[in-house]
């Protein structure tokens, strides 16, 4: 079991305790923090944050141009471009990977890199299992998207509704993948949740209490425990799926007397509480950039956190709203009708805090204060539409047509997409050390704003003229032509928006490579924790663990009331940041197991689909890379201690040579326990007095680095 | 494709309304004839939506542009200016629990009155006696329609079968009881009700009505595997007593044709075509019922032909059947089931008879290995030669 | 040094061997995320015996007198090694208890058998599938072979994993790595033990119990 791992735990021996070392596992224990090879074996939160955003916006791209193709093939009626089955395969596998593969990614990117910075932690509690949750979305997305050269797609629609799915009506391999890709993200989603949510329960800095914690990590932290919840569900919906059509179960075989409606309960008790996965982190990124560009706190801290907690809540009680057609009984329908509409009491309450923050304030327009605005009107039109298929009767008309294309599009792309786009621009400088140009931001931004406009805002007209969704063509004289049209030119525009990012990035990156003057550590004027370290934040993120007093800790460094009860600026960002210089900060240490563990699911994956008994092996690969992983304590015992710079992995100087019984975890002995071996181990049966000025620092790290004590 | 309907003036404002972007307010001015259109109801029960739907809308678009021109004006107003002193803070404030009370109580009283409503309209559309019962099965990629003609109570093979075409009695509530053999599909004709799913296993009564007699048009609105754009359906209402002599003759047999080439085609009929079609009263014989559907759960019915030219579209409604003199493909709903006043829509037909796959994708299996028990959707290419689909063209040009 | 640090180093306050100081609520990161966890395993066990409740009574293939789950269950069988695995709990509690008190050599004992308590449980499931399919309930038999052996068996496999812990602990004891240093290793997996005997109770009384 991975999660009684014990992290960055450091090891230390009594004074003049000898312990001889051995090497564990097969792998030599990767040593490298630099250098390209390090990303692949890196425990570091803030890398796997950016591996995590860099895989999402590769998918994105793949996402992107199956959107490009669909909205190529409805340009115009009659249109056969390509095949029928070609066109389900794609809009299946956009909805896949976009929701799986980009925007829950992405959010996790954002928690990974900023949720253990928000609350003054050196790390998240489980480092390496933070890893190889990473490997394992990315080679589950990566599994489910060689379907395409191994026979197709999937073909049922990412709410994959029995018994469409079943090998009867779906003959392909393409569900075969879809629901083991599915289960393998998710596995992906629930380590990297439960991880996350011990991290902002168990590190948090001294005097962070949970109401001093920012919106995003508040937002975040909902968002886990959602996953947690919400995830189990779905996964058993997919087995009873993989079931079916691996081995002949009967679980949505309408003949042997199944009813599909179970599929659907399952899949919406997943995936409502999913649409709150996707748009809280967005939400709380807009929290975030709001009150900086205001000038002003967020309005109503505690509003907008338990408005969040609430939504957490009510998201589980809404999610037959998607079955409203379906054929339930009248008295369901009108249950769900009202929690669903009183779920946009908590939404409606965060977009008037919103712009109650910005009232009176002095608004600077920068390029993710614009996406932050975008976010708030754009996610009002879907939360409103959202309101009127609330209104069951009324969703009878809407339901499955373009006007719930239109719904979803403006709450997760006018939604989660703006924020996290904002959320990019505001970040990028703590975390590449560089700021995106903010010209071609707001080129960027209005680009966005139209080609969405254009391409979601007469989907609203499209479906309630009355275009179902998931057609691969349509005829024509039924007033569907012109909207389609500027829809298709719309998503083009959306595409070309998206280049100018990219080429923003680019820009960007050359201009500091010709210029090479950081942005320093608080460039917004911002008041989170993560602006008081240096950017990039350094492997170690903090000197020394803040002492937090207030909410926006940071910012009240900079503005204290003076004499006249007048709150004044009192110093720069730059003046009390921390200058990243500690050394000796003790950190845990890279592993090659994460990568290797992650790299055999999708063996087993394969092996399903094709060969039993390579999914035998896969298994047996997955249960010895478990052992490995296990049994690799999450410090080094090997690695060097000697001086480090600040941005090295050191360990402190004078720091014990080795732990103490690593070598009780030995290859080849029993079990997964050997988590615990890694848990056991990190114990500290002794201290050993540092050498040098290390000895500040590296107690501090230890102390909130690692739950050692 | 236009189905014979009145045409509509489009109410643009209402559009506006719904569409909630300004951008575009001025484009929906355009906004074409849309036989689908969920806004314009055509029978009283979609009216009772409608009804609803309307201050909804009305609500959430004052709601918009207090939002909207909300956000518009703080950005306005509260933007920073270029004299503005940097280090200058603007008021501090940091909430206002009052406030915050009043916009968490406003929208939810605002939504208790659109729940009251909602709940009142479910219960009211939940609340409707049927003068008639008739139904609905869905499957890849077409719509039957039983209607229970020998009075048992029970749909039955016995009773009237027929595709593409559901005919109802204008004015009337008709049941539907809404099922399907295979995969989920959804029924749904926009301008008499919303939509209701067809899940194999499970009958899901909808009601239906007419204000006038015309043709209703509707798609599929579940996806429902390769063809779901081409699953189509059509609300033909009738004025009741047209209704009750249409039903009489849905009743009779099929004459065995006079005609030679006719003739042929019935021949050809019969040894081709009844592995999947029926024509009561010419291959009675040879049409092999291969169980009803609830074994396997697959298409492996195709519709019953023996009033072929009776109904206004063929192939899942994808195709009309018939079209007027000018070419035009328009059927006026008065005339089906009684006499056509069109000419046959003979370029389709005869394409479709020539490779039905080509001009809608299916999952089709040749009739041999229908045979030998495969499992295929849809009907498959079967090969036949341009003089063997006039002989069927002119064969089911007499299955009136 | 980072001398600038916000509000100055916190490094006076921090003491090792003081657990309790280590995280902000005082419970270890590794228990915490073993509680998480099994929350979010109470939701897949929700899920699946939620399915079994719902496609119990529903099969039409296969022999008439399988179709229902009251012909089909030995329940005094299976009463008896529902028994030996709650009787597992025990003996895992009382390991806990052991190594707490630093008694190793008792806790190692008490790991075994349970551990050879859950094998029984675990022979005795299989026992069972094996007389159930020669009845001839096979997995895809039926809707309730597919609901009945897919519930049962993820229980199954959740105590085999049980079973691996429980050895690895035992094998780690016999080489002295576990001490009392590590009596809370052993606390997190009787938790997860704990939890796994509890969902039993349930599946026990849903599946065999309720007719």
């Amino acid at each position: 079991m991975a999660i009684v791992e014990r992290p960055a735990a450091p090891l230390e021996l009594a004074p003049g305790a000898t312990v001889t070392v051995r090497p564990l596992g097969v792998f030599t224990r990767p040593k490298a923090t630099t250098g390209w090879r390090s990303w692949f074996t890196t425990v570091d939160h803030k890398r796997v944050g950016i591996l995590y955003g860099a895989a999402a916006m590769f998918f994105f791209l793949l996402g992107g141009v199956e959107a490009l193709f669909i909205r190529a093939q409805l340009a115009a009626p009659g249109q056969e471009l390509y095949s029928a089955d070609l066109y389900n395969q794609l809009f299946t596998m956009h909805g896949v990977t976009m929701i799986f593969l980009v925007v829950i990614p992405i959010g996790a990117a954002f928690m990974n890199y900023l949720m253990p910075l928000q609350i003054g932690a050196r790390d998240v509690a489980f480092p390496r299992v933070n890893a190889l949750s990473f490997w394992v979305f990315l080679f589950g997305g990566l599994f489910l998207n060689t379907s395409w050269f191994l026979g197709g797609g999937a073909d049922g629609g990412w709410f994959a509704y029995a018994p469409n799915t079943g090998v009867t009506f779906s003959p392909g391999h393409g569900m075969d993948f879809y629901a083991l890709g599915l289960q393998m993200t998710g596995i992906a989603s629930l380590l990297g949740a439960i991880n996350l949510v011990v991290t902002v329960l168990n590190m948090r800095a001294p005097g962070m209490t949970l109401m001093k914690m920012p919106v995003f990590t508040w937002m975040g932290l909902v968002t886990q425990l959602l996953l947690v919840f919400a995830l189990p569900v779905l996964s058993v919906a997919l087995f009873l799926l993989t079931f079916d059509r691996l081995f002949d179960a009967n679980f949505f075989n309408v003949s042997a007397g199944a009813d599909p409606l179970l599929w659907e309960h399952l899949f919406w008790i997943f995936g409502h509480p999913e649409v709150y996965i996707l748009i809280l982190p967005a939400f709380g990124i807009v929290s975030e950039i709001v009150p900086v560009f205001s000038r002003k706190p967020i309005f109503g801290y505690p509003f907008m956190v338990f408005s969040g907690i609430a939504i957490g809540f009510m998201g589980w009680g809404v999610w037959a709203h998607h079955m409203f057609a379906s054929g339930m009984g009248p008295i369901s329908v009108a249950a769900f009708s009202l929690s669903t509409m009183f779920i946009a009491v908590p939404t409606g309450v965060k977009i008037l805090n919103w712009m109650a923050t910005m009232w009176g304030g002095k608004l600077r327009f920068t390029t993710p204060m614009l996406f932050a605005i975008g976010l708030v009107t754009m996610f009002t039109i879907g939360g409103l539409s959202g309101v009127t298929h609330a209104v069951a009767p009324a969703d009878t008309q809407q339901t499955d047509t373009y006007y719930i294309v239109a719904h979803f599009h403006y709450v997760l792309f006018g939604g989660a997409l703006m924020g996290f786009l904002g959320g990019m621009y505001f970040w990028w400088p703590k975390v590449f050390g560089f700021a995106l140009s903010d010209k071609l931001g707001k080129w960027h931004f209005w680009l966005i704003l139209i080609g969405f406009n254009l391409t979601f805002g007469p989907m609203h007209i499209l479906g309630l003229q009355g275009m179902p969704r998931r057609m691969h063509t349509y005829i024509a004289d039924y007033g569907f032509e012109t909207w389609n049209m500027v829809a298709t030119i719309g998503a083009f525009l959306i595409a070309v928006a998206m280049l100018v990012f990219v080429g923003n990035i680019l820009m960007s990156w050359r201009a500091h490579r010709a210029n090479p003057v950081g942005p320093g550590p608080d460039p917004w004027d911002a008041r989170s924790l993560e602006w008081s370290v240096p950017s990039p934040v350094p492997a170690h993120n903090f000197d020394t663990v803040p002492t937090v007093s207030h909410l926006d800790e940071f910012w009240h460094h900079k503005y204290q009331e003076n004499a006249e009860g007048k709150v004044v600026r009192v110093a720069t960002g730059a003046e009390v940041a921390q200058k990243g210089d500690g050394t000796g900060v003790h950190l845990p240490s890279p592993s090659y197991w994460p990568l290797v563990l992650a790299a055999a699911l999708p063996i087993v994956g394969y092996g399903l689909i094709f060969n039993l008994g390579i999914a035998a092996a896969g298994g047996v690969l997955v249960i010895l890379a478990g052992f490995g992983f296990g049994f690799e304590p999450s410090d080094d015992p090997e690695a060097h201690h000697g001086p480090h710079g600040p941005l090295g992995n050191g360990h402190g100087d004078g720091r014990a040579e080795l732990g103490a019984g690593e070598d009780g975890a030995e290859p080849g002995s029993e079990g997964e326990s050997a988590a615990k071996v890694a848990a056991g181990e990190a114990e500290p049966v002794g201290v050993t007095s540092g050498a040098g000025g290390a000895r500040t620092s590296d107690t501090a790290a230890d102390e909130e680095g690692s739950s050692d004590g | 494709m236009r189905a014979g309907r009145k045409t509509h003036r489009a109410r643009p404002h209402r559009r506006a309304l719904a569409l909630l972007v300004p951008l575009l307010l001025l484009l929906s001015a355009c906004a074409s004839d849309a036989p689908q259109d969920t806004l314009e109801p055509e029978g009283p029960i979609a009216r009772k939506i409608d009804n609803l739907v309307n201050p909804v809308f009305l609500i959430a678009a004052v709601v918009f542009v207090l939002v909207e021109f909300g956000v518009l004006y703080l950005v306005l107003k509260f933007r920073q200016r270029k004299d503005d002193d940097p280090d200058e803070l603007p008021g501090q404030t940091h909430g206002n629990t009052k406030l915050e009370i009043g916009w968490t109580v406003l929208p939810a009283l605002l939504l208790g009155f659109v729940a009251f409503a909602t709940i009142a309209t479910l219960l009211d559309i939940e609340d409707t006696d049927d003068d008639l019962a008739i139904q609905v099965t869905g499957q890849q990629w077409w719509w039957g329609f039983t209607y229970d003609t020998d009075g048992d109570g029970e749909f039955t093979d016995d009773d009237v079968l027929t595709a593409n075409d559901l005919v109802i009695p204008a004015g009337q509530n008709v049941g539907l009881e809404v099922t399907s053999r295979d995969v989920i599909h959804s029924f749904w004709i926009p301008k008499l009700n919303g939509k209701k799913d067809a899940v194999p296993g499970r009958t899901h009564p909808l009601t239906i009505n007419a204000d006038e007699p015309g043709t209703y048009v509707g798609q599929c609105t579940e996806y429902c595997g390769l063809s779901h754009g081409y699953m189509r359906q059509r609300v033909v209402a009738l004025p009741p007593d047209e209704f009750e002599a249409w039903l009489e003759d849905q009743q009779d047999e099929a004459d065995m044709p006079t005609d030679d080439q006719a003739g042929a085609g019935a021949d050809l009929f019969a040894a081709q075509c009844s592995v999947c079609h029926l024509a009561r009263g010419i291959n009675d014989d040879d049409f092999e019922e291969r169980g009803d559907g609830t074994e396997q759960l697959v298409s492996d019915k195709a519709p019953d032909l023996t009033h072929f030219a009776s109904r206004g579209a063929f192939a899942g409604a994808t195709f009309d059947l018939w079209e007027d003199l000018d070419g035009d493909h328009i059927v006026e709903a008065d005339e089906i089931g009684t006499d056509n006043d069109g000419q046959l829509n003979r370029a389709d037909l005869e394409a479709w008879l020539r490779d039905p796959p080509g001009q809608k994708p299916m999952d089709a299996v040749s009739p041999e290995e229908v045979e030998a028990g495969e499992q295929g959707r849809g009907m498959p290419n079967l090969n036949l030669s341009e003089e063997q689909i006039d002989q069927l063209v002119a064969f089911l040009e007499t299955l009136d | 040094m980072a001398d600038t640090a916000i509000h100055g180093s916190i490094a006076a306050e921090t003491e090792h061997g003081v657990p309790s100081h280590a995280t902000s609520t005082g419970i270890s990161n590794e228990k915490l995320a073993m509680w998480v966890f099994l929350g979010s395993d109470c939701l897949l066990f929700g899920a699946l015996i939620s399915t079994y409740l719902l496609l119990r009574h529903r099969s039409l293939t296969g022999p008439e007198e399988l179709r229902g789950p009251a012909n089909v269950f030995d329940i005094p069988f299976t009463s008896v090694s529902s028994f030996v695995l709650l009787f597992s709990s025990l003996t895992m509690a009382l390991a806990v208890g052991a190594i707490h008190r630093g008694d190793v050599r008792r806790c190692r004992t008490f790991l075994l058998t349970t551990a050879l308590l859950g094998s029984v449980f675990i022979g005795g499931q299989v026992y069972e599938f094996t007389s159930f399919v020669n009845e001839g309930l096979g997995y895809t038999t039926n809707i309730l072979g597919s609901a009945f052996y897919t519930l049962t068996g993820f229980h199954g496999v959740h105590v085999s994993v049980g079973i691996m812990f429980l050895m690895s602990l035992f094998v780690m004891s016999l080489r002295g790595k576990l001490g009392p240093e590590r009596a809370e290793t052993v606390e997190i997996f009787g938790l997860y033990w704990h939890f796994v005997d509890i969902v039993w109770i349930l599946i026990f009384t849903i599946v065999y119990l309720i007719p």
